[in-house]
């Protein structure tokens, strides 16, 4: 198993880091799945019952989708857990326990995030910038993908003087203003990156202290999604406008990213996001279970080869919109109106 | 079209002129007769309000019309003169309370209803607030009423056809649309209110309430969740169609989207079937139900929902044998969830059903007690001596109404909705002598 599977992390190396010679997407995707049903118990079980094997799916498209929430269920590797070098774990609390992703390793996942990341986050050939990180570190989030991922691209990409912000579980709001004021005194763009709902909060300290910022030009800003009940929710044009107006950053991206997956996708504000070379995100007409048409609404589904280790065609629970142009994600599906007089999986508490 | 503050006002004005007119004019039992009336003319084979309120009340109920067809059933064969008088006999010990001043015991005295109710109407489900309109009329109050945006065809149709049998009566409510966001209006609506009537989420009814005139009634029926329970002594093989028939119906009327519709049925084990049979044949009957009343076409959010749930607990049931799904082949119309957990699980609605076995009612006491606060209904088979016994501990919970399954979405007339009567909530009684 672990010779199969580390000669597949290589070829899936080998696509990520563009090696000439390197598989097709699409043939390599049939030999991730091809191991994945062999090695991974529950995913086989319910491939079995699609009828879905090897032998059957000649097509990356017809490779079954595992649903996030058996990451809740089931520990879903090709791999003795016992063996994994690291694992991220969900934030979730609905159903009380953590999905949890195990990894064999992390050369693929730490090659999966720099590519894109550099193409929506960085200018060619600048120098590093200091990134302020509205986040947890990963020694105060050892289980955290966001904080993993934040720190290796701190290592990579970020000035000496970057800095976590998130301590404690708390966003330390002053020093974050203090440091903002440094930067825009000394004329240093500085790259934000955290959680929309940090970001929310920095908003709310900035108007509660009257505080507006002309950060210089150059500073960007990563958010990522999700609440969680833990700010007042922002849509994201009003967020984005905020942002602008509180502190002159004019340079705005979404990461959408997730702990079941290895690879993350950016874009800037109104544009879409795109799949990679290891990548390919389909949208699920819910009604049918089959492909939306273009620009139809469902759920948004990820092939993500750099789930070698795990599973590599995840059925996230986000709404969302595909076409030639890209894909945009529209927020969690739970967010369905009450129509009726009955609470809901989502109301009831 | 939204209203504005002007026009509440006006309609305020025009329901207290309206029943001051028929204080004098109309007796208890004639304004009995005329809802009751008027209720059956829905029933009729030919009646053009359910022809109006199946042309347009899917679109903004969500239901299909033979759904709509459902709820007009449910809706009006409850409201007859024998029920409506029932309610008043009861909740006013006398049929005359409004009418006149009448003795009862040592005190004579005679009830008044309310100037004016303000109700604001909310969800889907048509029955409370027709129920809520029969009240105020029958109460001689004046109504203004603020139509669901999710049902604004029921009480309006219902208006219309009791105003086809006593226009003056009919007079007596006006029906107007808003939505929550204008503020002004509600206020306006809530000012001129000597009680009021809610439907709504938790928040909803909170910012009512603080809005409310303090000296007003303020009667709240919030958002809930309901579940069955059926005994071993109700799991026999001959019993089988007709008890599964009975739950598949209390599942799936309304979409599941009522506060009776059961989210859960806890299956005893160790019966003459076992609860994954039970399960079997009630998929068999969700089945059944479906094609005679299919469900209303979902919205982008609550597919995807079912297809979450559906996907998850078919990926895990594969390998996890504590549970097991019975769902229809096309994605959105039905499922029926086995899973062996006790704890109660919330449905996504929209017919997706969990069944967990239970050694008995303690356990299920155990798994509910928590929220009882939140549950509006339990069904159970067969409703015999036990369930009397498990009724009696369920109402020390505070859970207010325990029925046969096959009845949840039944509810008498004269029920006590959230556990309380509402005629003799909302009089004010002057006594003689």
């Amino acid at each position: 198993m672990c010779t199969d599977g580390i000669r597949l992390e290589q070829k899936v190396l080998a696509l990520i880091r563009g090696e000439p010679g390197a598989a097709s997407f699409e043939a390599l995707a049939l030999e991730v799945f091809a191991f994945q049903y062999e090695h991974c118990a529950p995913y086989r079980a319910y491939c079995d019952r699609l009828g879905c094997t090897p032998q059957t799916v000649t097509d990356w498209r017809a490779i079954p989708a595992v649903p996030t929430r058996a990451f809740k269920d089931f520990s879903l590797t090709c791999f003795p857990t016992d063996e994994a070098v690291a694992e991220f774990h969900t934030s979730g609390t609905t159903s009380g326990r953590p999905g949890r992703h195990f990894f064999r390793t992390l050369a693929v996942y730490d090659a999966a995030m720099v590519e894109p990341f550099r193409a929506a986050l960085l200018e060619p050939a600048e120098r590093p910038l200091p990134m302020l990180l509205l986040a947890p570190s990963p020694s105060e989030a050892p289980h955290s993908s966001l904080s993993y991922m934040l720190e290796r691209l701190r290592e990579k990409f970020g000035a000496p003087e970057s800095e976590y912000f998130v301590v404690a579980g708390r966003l330390e709001r002053e020093r974050l203003v203090r440091r903002l004021c440094e930067a825009q005194w000394a004329s240093q763009p500085v790259m934000l990156l955290g959680t929309a709902f940090a970001f929310v909060h920095l908003l709310d300290y900035c108007e509660q202290e009257n505080l507006t910022f002309e950060l210089p030009t150059g500073s960007r800003i990563m958010e990522t999604g999700g609440y969680k009940g833990r700010s007042r929710e922002l849509p994201v044009g009003e967020l984005y406008r905020q942002l602008r107006a509180r502190l002159g950053v004019t340079w705005l991206v979404n990461e959408y990213g997730m702990t079941e997956l290895s690879s993350q996708f950016y874009s800037r504000e109104g544009e879409r996001k795109r799949a990679s070379r290891w990548t390919r995100v389909m949208v699920i007409n819910p009604r049918t279970g089959g492909p939306a048409e273009d620009d139809q609404v469902g759920l948004i589904r990820v092939l993500d080869l750099a789930n070698v280790w795990s599973v590599a065609c995840i059925q996230t629970e986000d709404l969302g919109r595909s076409s030639s142009e890209g894909f945009a994600v529209l927020g969690r599906a739970a967010n369905a109106e009450v129509r009726g007089c009955s609470l809901t999986a989502e109301t009831w508490q | 079209m939204s209203a504005t503050v002007e026009q509440v006002q006006a309609a305020v004005a025009q329901v207290i002129e309206a029943r001051e007119r028929l204080l004098s004019r109309r007796t208890t039992g004639e304004i009995i007769q005329a809802l009751a009336t008027a209720a059956a003319s829905w029933l009729e084979p030919d009646s053009p309000w359910r022809a109006r309120a199946v042309a347009e009340a899917p679109q903004p109920t969500g239901f299909s019309p033979q759904m709509v067809e459902e709820a007009v059933r449910l809706t009006f064969a409850p409201i007859t003169t024998a029920a409506l008088g029932e309610l008043v006999d009861r909740e006013l010990a006398d049929r005359h309370a409004l009418d006149g001043f009448c003795r009862q015991g040592s005190v004579t005295a005679r009830a008044t209803g309310p100037r004016v109710i303000a109700q604001f109407l909310a969800g889907n489900v048509p029955s409370p607030g027709i129920v809520s309109l029969c009240i105020g009329l029958i109460l001689r109050a004046g109504n203004l009423v603020k139509l669901s945006s999710h049902d604004p065809v029921f009480p309006s149709l219902f208006l219309e056809s009791v105003r086809a049998v006593d226009s003056e009566l009919a007079s007596c409510a006006v029906a107007l649309s808003w939505p929550r966001t204008e503020t002004a209006v509600t206020q306006a609506a809530l000012a001129a209110a000597d009680a009021i009537i809610a439907y709504g989420d938790d928040f909803t009814l909170r910012s009512l309430k603080q809005m409310a005139p303090p000296s007003a009634v303020f009667l709240g029926y919030g958002h809930k969740v309901s579940f069955g329970v059926i005994t071993r002594a109700a799991l026999a093989a001959e019993n089988l169609p007709a008890l599964c028939e009975a739950v598949a119906f209390d599942v799936s009327v309304y979409d599941q989207q009522g506060c009776l519709s059961p989210h859960v049925l806890y299956v005893e084990e160790r019966g003459e079937i076992s609860p994954r049979k039970f399960c079997a044949a009630l998929a068999e009957a969700m089945a059944a139900y479906h094609t005679r009343v299919p469900t209303g076409p979902l919205t982008d959010e609550e597919a995807a929902q079912i297809t979450m749930v559906r996907l998850g607990y078919e990926f895990r049931s594969e390998t996890d044998k504590r549970v097991a799904v019975w769902a229809s082949d096309r994605p959105n119309e039905w499922a029926v969830i086995y899973d062996d957990d006790p704890a109660f699980t919330p449905s996504c609605l929209n017919r997706i059903v969990f069944v967990k076995p239970t050694d008995g009612f303690k356990r299920v006491l155990s798994s509910v007690q928590r929220f009882a606060s939140q549950i509006a209904c339990v069904g159970v088979a067969p409703f015999d001596e036990r369930a009397a016994e498990f009724a009696a501990q369920l109402a020390r919970l505070g859970i207010h109404r325990v029925c046969p399954l096959g009845q949840m979405q039944r509810p008498p007339l004269s029920w006590h909705h959230e556990g309380r009567g509402r005629l003799g909530q909302l009089v004010r009684w002057t006594d003689l002598g």
